[in-house]
């Protein structure tokens, strides 16, 4: 093999070996930009929610369902308290860089299926707020009823005294 | 003695002009269950109140019917007679393409079709439901080996008892199939122990008058000789079994009409309730089960081939309604919540229900026979599951022969 | 911000005045009145020590009110699509009238809670089962769509969800292609209220109602259920529901 052939192999083996990262920065996929979450930090670090934001999200949903345990830590309501972007108005995977985890899902062709019956922006209640740590919740150490309609109940049903 | 020999189908024009059509039909199913999935069961005749309709009504028949269709394998393996064993690998091969047809409707329809891996995984052993898919996947392994033994020369002598096994298997399904409404104690149209031996006794008769008109169709398609004794025997059986069928139907009725509990729903089935009624006595009864014991026994047409295939297909028109009325009419019934008072509510409590089939359910149904035809179509093509010959020089000769042979023994 | 790190105060000194007054007038009419189970603490797992159950008395339900179905829609995010046929319906007020005697009567009918849920028998996959505390519930994680488990229901509690679900209530996901049916507000539930229909009856006035632990004897639901005569709906089928009723 003379040469030029050697150098010509070499430079395809190169090329198609750093094709992926010539890709990325090259722009042919764009990386997903994500709306920036609320809040000053996630409940685990990123590179491990990363790797097993799944593997949380599916034990909690199952420790939720069957056996009623509300805590807050991996609960998918939760992490919207701080991860629900502003404009986000329909289903997730629509609106790209506009939903946090559509936005990424679509990059890596990951399809998900929470957000067909789960709701994609939290609700303005008393009970989940954007930043609430640990450390807070310690603190504040009163049970917080939940819901709207409870609120709306317990302002209108004065003269009768219902809320027991 | 005469050896049969089985040999594949040649194509040619009428069997890709088949395929064609069928595929055509598949198409359109496939677009209709886009159309049900992405929109939601909204845009479908199915609601609330009805939630079990054409697609289940075909998938149901489908099932049943492929159950039945390997009756006549195990007429030959499990019970000896010989007439039939030449018949064994196409009843085998329809078992299963049946079963196909009837599972693919079934799964289409699903609210989350998506979700099937989860069916196939985590099951719930009290529920029927789950019972059934192992039963069905079960059942296609195992027609599958019986297959096996019967055209690999080499696995001929297990041939019995895979066959054995096989019947007893179909057996069991058959008691799940009906099961599912046996079980449900809801509504008093489907909590009969009967049901489960019912639908063992119409598979028999669904999947031999299904049998019976493949094998009529093929053996004319392909231009091979189908004699007589082969012919007038399964005709004979059909009979049968369309009044084994007729007996249960008379037996659940009357055990109902003697409860003054099941007054209501018994008049409803049969006297007011409007197309149910039409669909139980003209087409079940009239049609599909006193008019093809007419045709098949009585002695100006029990010899007229073109007669004999009516009544098979009559039988399966009947079959149809039977299933119709069962399901359908069965939900249609209002259910008694409160026993002894009327009621009215915004959900149709105390209210018939009536169902609309929309064209993508229906579309959807024909999908799933399609699919069993073609893949019958294609089987027979690939690999030697037709005898070349079922005239009656062949299958009598081969009947005296074991004859012949069990009298010097 | 901050009225977050001091919860609202106007609010508890709210609840606990009208606490007081509800207990006085209570115990003015004769029934003792203990007040719904505390919360679980949200780590803590059910368990079948709690049986929760309601009780309604259709003496005091009125055959144009239809409260608690509104109480219902609204907390769990219900709509109105227009078509009665398929729109899901958690509980609905149904009019009785007694063919023998005539007597008309009205009540609300919802998922009873079975202890022995046929539903849950049938679900192919699991998805319908049975909390330990008394509460069926669907899993629409694994919920195929099948529907076998509304054929199943002896009350057509259930409703499948025939179109696209958007602007869910967060504590109520729902989604096409699943089946659901009342929940007993579970997460209120868990967190110590009350059902949204129960709230909605009570705050209308009729108070037709009782939501509590059947199992807890000081109840004030198991105290009136073991007191006065109630009765299942079918109750030859042997379910065992966990929602009684009086007056029928």
């Amino acid at each position: 093999m003379n040469r030029l052939t050697k150098l010509l192999h070499t430079a395809v083996l190169v090329l198609t070996m750093s094709a992926p990262a010539l890709a990325a920065g090259g722009g042919r996929v764009p990386m997903p930009q994500l709306p920036e979450a609320k809040g000053d930090q996630c409940v685990e670090d990123t590179n491990v929610m990363r790797r097993k934001h799944m593997d949380y999200l599916m034990a909690h949903r199952d420790n939720t369902m069957h056996d009623g345990v509300r805590t807050t830590k991996y609960s998918l309501k939760q992490c919207l308290e701080c991860h629900a972007a502003e404009q986000n108005d329909a289903a997730a995977g629509k609106h790209e860089g506009q939903h946090f985890c559509a936005s990424c899902h679509q990059y890596a062709g990951v399809k998900i299926d929470c957000f067909g019956c789960h709701a994609t922006k939290p609700e303005k209640t008393t009970s989940f707020h954007p930043i609430v740590t640990p450390g807070m919740e310690k603190a504040a150490a009163v049970h917080q009823p939940a819901g709207e309609l409870l609120n709306q109940l317990a302002g209108a049903s004065e003269q009768t005294g219902g809320a027991e | 003695m005469k050896k049969v020999r089985f040999t594949q189908i040649e194509g040619g024009q009428g069997f890709w002009a088949l395929l064609a059509i069928l595929g055509a039909v598949i198409v359109a199913g496939l677009g209709a269950v886009y159309y049900m999935e992405h929109n939601g069961h909204w845009v479908t005749g199915m609601n609330n109140q009805i939630v079990w309709g054409m697609p289940h009504v075909f998938a149901i028949f489908l099932i049943v019917a492929a159950s039945g269709a390997l009756n006549v394998a195990s007429i030959g393996s499990v019970f000896g007679k010989t007439m039939y064993k030449p018949l064994a690998p196409l009843s085998g091969l329809l078992a299963i393409t049946l079963l196909a047809g009837g599972l693919a409707v079934l799964v289409l329809d699903l609210g989350r079709p998506d979700r099937l891996i989860v069916a196939m995984t985590t099951y719930n052993f009290k529920s029927i439901f789950a019972w059934n898919v192992i039963l069905y996947t079960g059942f296609m392994v195992i027609v599958a080996a019986y297959l096996w033994t019967m055209l690999d020369r080499s696995m001929k002598k297990f041939s019995g008892k895979v066959g054995f096994v096989a019947f007893l298997w179909r057996l069991i399904l058959t008691t799940g199939t009906g099961s599912i409404f046996g079980f449900l104690v809801s509504r008093q149209a489907f909590d009969e122990a009967i049901m489960a031996p019912m639908f063992v006794v119409m598979s028999f008769s669904f999947g031999l008058a299904a049998f019976l008109l493949v094998l009529m169709v093929t053996y004319r398609m392909t231009e091979r000789p189908l004699g007589d004794a082969v012919l007038f025997r399964l005709k004979n059986l059909l009979g049968v079994f369309v009044g084994g069928v007729l007996y249960f139907v008379l037996a659940y009725h009357l055990m109902n009409l003697y409860a003054t509990e099941h007054h209501g729903v018994e008049a409803f089935i049969l006297r007011d309730g409007g197309i149910f009624t039409a669909l139980f006595w003209v087409v079940q009864i009239g049609l599909g089960s006193l008019l093809p014991l007419a045709l098949l026994y009585h002695p100006a047409t029990s010899k007229s081939r073109s007669m004999i295939a009516t009544a098979a297909a009559l039988v399966i028109l009947g079959g149809f309604a039977q299933v119709y009325v069962i399901v359908i009419g069965g939900q249609a019934y209002p259910m008694t919540i409160f026993p002894g008072f009327e009621a009215t509510s915004s959900f149709a409590d105390g209210a018939v229900n009536s169902y609309s089939p929309t064209l993508a359910e229906v579309l959807l149904g024909f999908a799933g026979i399609a699919i069993t035809l073609a893949a019958t179509a294609v089987a027979l093509k690939l690999l030697r599951f037709l005898p070349e010959s079922l005239g009656d020089e062949q299958v009598v000769a081969k009947a005296e022969d074991s004859a012949a042979v069990k009298a010097a023994a | 911000m901050s009225e977050q790190m001091h919860p609202d105060f106007s609010r508890r000194e709210f609840l606990s005045q009208s606490a007081k007054l509800a207990a006085g007038v209570s115990l003015a009419s004769g029934v003792m009145l203990y007040g719904v189970a505390e919360a679980k603490p949200s780590a803590e797992a059910v368990t079948s020590k709690v049986r929760w159950g309601m009780l309604i008395d259709t003496n005091k339900c009125s055959s144009g009110c239809d409260a608690c179905v509104k109480g219902c829609n609204e907390w769990n995010g219900l709509k109105d699509h227009g078509r009665p046929q398929t729109d899901a319906q958690w509980i609905r007020k149904v009019d009785l009238r007694n063919k023998g005697t005539g007597s008309v009567h009205s009540l609300p009918m919802m998922c009873q809670h079975c202890e022995k849920p046929p539903c849950a028998d049938v679900c192919p996959t699991g998805a319908s089962f049975k909390r330990a505390d008394g509460i069926v519930l669907v899993d629409k994680h694994i919920c195929i769509g099948c529907r076998y488990c509304i054929m199943a229901c002896p009350y057509k509690a259930r409703s499948f969800i025939h179109e696209d679900v958007t602007d869910q209530r967060p504590h109520a996901p729902r989604g096409k292609g699943t089946v659901e049916a009342c929940t007993m507000c579970v997460t209120r539930v868990d967190e110590g209220q009350r059902p949204a229909c129960v709230e909605a009856c009570n705050t209308d006035g009729h108070k037709a109602i009782i939501f509590g632990d059947l199992n807890d004897p000081n109840s004030e639901i198991a105290q009136t259920v073991k007191t006065y005569a109630t009765t299942a709906i079918r109750a030859d089928l042997g379910l065992n529901p966990g929602v009684r009723y009086r007056g029928i």
